[in-house]
């Protein structure tokens, strides 16, 4: 539902929209499609910030958990800008768990954009806009809007031809609510309004007063009967009480990135859904910077800084990193969270070395939070709640052996067992997953270190570069 | 809100005397302003005024709380939907013991109207048999006091297809109304409504 309003200022128009995702009230049996991380509520910390063993989807990790909890203590001050932090880690140790535990716990208010880094290279756009839009997606600024509306039911159209060839058609429209009932005279774009949205006594409509708007809120129950006026899809209201026409308080959250498009060029509310916003001019955005400025003095909208969480980021060049140094320091940046599980490594677009594949002088500003293997019982834990939220139910047996194999292999290859091992079960009309299940899976689908050595046995059969294996150019885990 | 007399007495003031009428504006400090009109023969508020802030305009808006509405024809012509002219339309006046509102346009007889006194919302509810009319009027004057409205002090008629309710003003009221009107014949008046350019 895209809402627009507009105010102005100094001759330049500024049409902010909020596009406002419809809330769906959630059904008890969920629909959606279960991700990676799906079973992460929040961090899992108590009162004192200290991390439980098992709590919110999280297990484990207690150290980066609560350095976690201190970073989102921060972040809802929201009075410090430009923090960043690292958390670094082996692969499977929880990086971007932590990170969407971090954007849960900060709850829907806080703006929490993720991206990936490879996703700011693309060829519409250079990399420090796309990094600009991320930077900008994650600070969202709370407007106040008073609004007169008129809420009620309709009662009777009238519209007029003038008695004179040319001119403008007048109208009457009555409306009523359970107390009483008004005629109001209608402006030539009001009538053209609803016309198009084809009101009909007995419809129950929302009319701003201020843009026009008119929002058709259903049919009056009164009207329940008219079966030719139905459409298969009417939803019945009742009729509205108290006064036709009230005063109401809304609050709109947009993000400064979508302000920017929307006035970036003419009709830019387009852009945002389609997404070719091309590359904003500076100008625009330091109008923009100077206008919130204004109406956060003058109380009329509120800053509400979020996060940005890039995850890969050893995967950003040295370009992209300088302009990190930068955009830090800007007083209207967000907090930066960032994840990778590199190693000393070569910075992208250099010759050098460096730790995180990073440059020394970013790292210099970051709170580096490390992340460490899990132990035997905590991959148990783990597990037994992935079986819970992708709904399979396993035998205590099945579940040791299936820690053990994760604590030998990767946790990732152990999670993906589980799955398939309930297609396994399922198909011979048992309910839970049993050890063989478990065994049947594990010789199906080969992990990394197996194949790795099968690989070494039969490279010569394989198709592709010979003794590629034994080259520098292997990435190992240490 | 403070007590409305020691607002009146920290605000800044300034006044102006036209024939009976003298034009008082008040400057509250942030960003409130207010004027009232008295009428100097019988000392009666006969218009007041607050300033709108729009936040982004330069120029507000004046919201009438007593006295006759004022007529904007440029905003007029902008707007999408407006009350039809034959609609019931609410004026305020008050007089020396009464607050008065004056509800034109309602054709009904007088056995078809109630006004109630909501303690709840602490305002006068209006409303008629046939389900035509309803309103829900404040009474600034008694929040200013804090003080809640009492079904007893409310009268109405019926005259002309208008509909008068009066509401009689509370001891408090008509001591508050004397020490507001000390405080404003302390103002001296800026001039006596002798114009400032001399037309040749």
């Amino acid at each position: 539902m895209l809402e627009t309003f507009s105010v102005e200022f100094s001759g330049v128009l500024f049409v902010v929209s909020s596009i406002k995702a419809k809330v769906e009230v959630k059904d008890l049996t969920r629909v959606e499609r279960i991700g990676a991380h799906s079973h992460i509520r929040g961090l899992g910390l108590n009162d004192l910030l200290e991390a439980r063993l098992n709590s919110e989807g999280m297990v484990g990790q207690e150290e980066a958990r609560r350095a976690a909890g201190m970073i989102c203590e921060m972040i809802k001050e929201g009075k410090i800008a430009g923090r960043a932090v690292l958390i670094a880690g082996q692969p499977g140790t929880g990086k971007t768990a932590i990170a969407m535990a971090m954007a849960q716990s900060l709850g829907h208010d806080t703006p929490f954009t993720s991206i990936s880094a490879s996703e700011i290279f693309s060829l519409e756009m250079s990399r420090t806009e796309a990094l600009t839009h991320a930077f900008r997606r994650s600070i969202g600024v709370r407007i106040k809007e008073e609004a007169e509306v008129i809420e009620g039911e309709v009662v009777e159209i009238q519209i007029d031809r003038p008695v004179c060839g040319s001119g403008s058609k007048v109208g009457k429209l009555t409306m009523k609510t359970t107390e009483m009932e008004t005629i109001y005279d209608l402006g030539a774009k009001m009538i053209e309004s609803l016309t198009k949205e084809k009101v009909q006594e007995g419809d129950v409509i929302h009319i701003d007063k201020l843009t026009g708007r008119i929002s058709k809120l259903g049919r009056s129950f009164s009207r329940a009967r008219d079966f030719d006026a139905t459409a298969a899809n009417t939803r019945f209201v009742s009729c509205p009480e108290g006064e036709l026409q009230k005063h109401k308080e809304v609050v709109h959250t947009v993000s400064l990135h979508e302000i920017d498009v929307i006035n970036s060029r003419h009709q830019g509310f387009l852009a945002l859904f389609s997404g070719e916003t091309g590359e904003i001019k500076p100008e625009v955005r330091d109008q923009i910077d100077a206008k919130i400025a204004e109406w956060c003095l003058e109380k009329k909208a509120e800053l509400v800084p979020g996060v940005l969480f890039i995850d890969e980021v050893h995967m950003l060049d040295l370009e992209c990193f300088s302009f990190l140094n930068r955009a830090l320091e800007n007083k209207m940046a967000p907090i930066l969270v960032m994840a990778t599980n590199r190693g000393i490594t070569k910075v992208r677009g250099t010759n050098y070395k460096s730790p995180h594949g990073m440059p020394l002088d970013l790292l210099d500003r970051l709170l580096i939070i490390t992340t460490r293997p899990y132990t035997n019982d905590e991959i148990r834990l783990i597990l037994s709640i992935r079986c819970e939220e992708e709904d399979v139910k396993m035998e205590s047996a099945a579940l040791d052996v299936l820690a053990k194999i994760s604590a030998e292999t990767s946790l990732r290859y152990g999670i993906q067992l589980i799955t398939t091992a309930s297609i396994i079960c399922y198909r011979r009309n048992d309910e839970a997953v049993s050890v063989s299940d478990v065994e049947r899976v594990y010789s199906l689908f080969v992990d990394e270190a197996r194949s790795t050595q099968f690989l070494r046995e039969y490279q010569n059969d394989f198709l592709g570069d010979e003794n590629v294996l034994d080259g520098d150019m292997v990435m190992a885990t240490q | 809100m403070t007590d409305w007399l020691s607002q009146v007495k920290n605000a800044k003031k300034s006044c102006m005397v036209q024939n009976n009428l003298k034009k008082v504006h008040y400057d509250f400090g942030n960003g409130r302003e207010m004027v009232e009109e008295y009428n100097t023969d019988t000392n009666v508020v006969t218009r007041r005024a607050w300033k709108l802030k729009n936040g982004m305009d330069a120029e507000g808006e004046w919201d009438i709380e007593l006295g006759d509405p004022e007529v904007n024809f440029n905003k007029e012509q902008l707007l999408f939907i407006k009350e039809s002219s034959t609609q019931p339309v609410v004026t305020r006046r008050n007089t020396r013991i009464n607050l008065e509102w004056r509800i034109r346009n309602l054709p009904y007889p007088i056995e078809t109207y109630s006004v109630v006194v909501d303690e709840e919302k602490k305002s006068l509810v209006v409303r008629t048999t046939n389900k035509k009319y309803y309103k829900v009027l404040r009474i600034p004057e008694l929040d200013r006091l804090y003080l809640q409205p009492v079904q007893e002090a409310v009268r109405i008629t019926h005259k002309f297809n208008t509909l008068i309710i009066t509401y009689k003003k509370p001891k408090q009221l008509l001591e508050l109304e004397k020490n507001v009107l000390e405080e404003v014949n302390k103002i001296k008046p800026n001039n006596y409504g002798d114009m400032d350019c001399k037309p040749s």
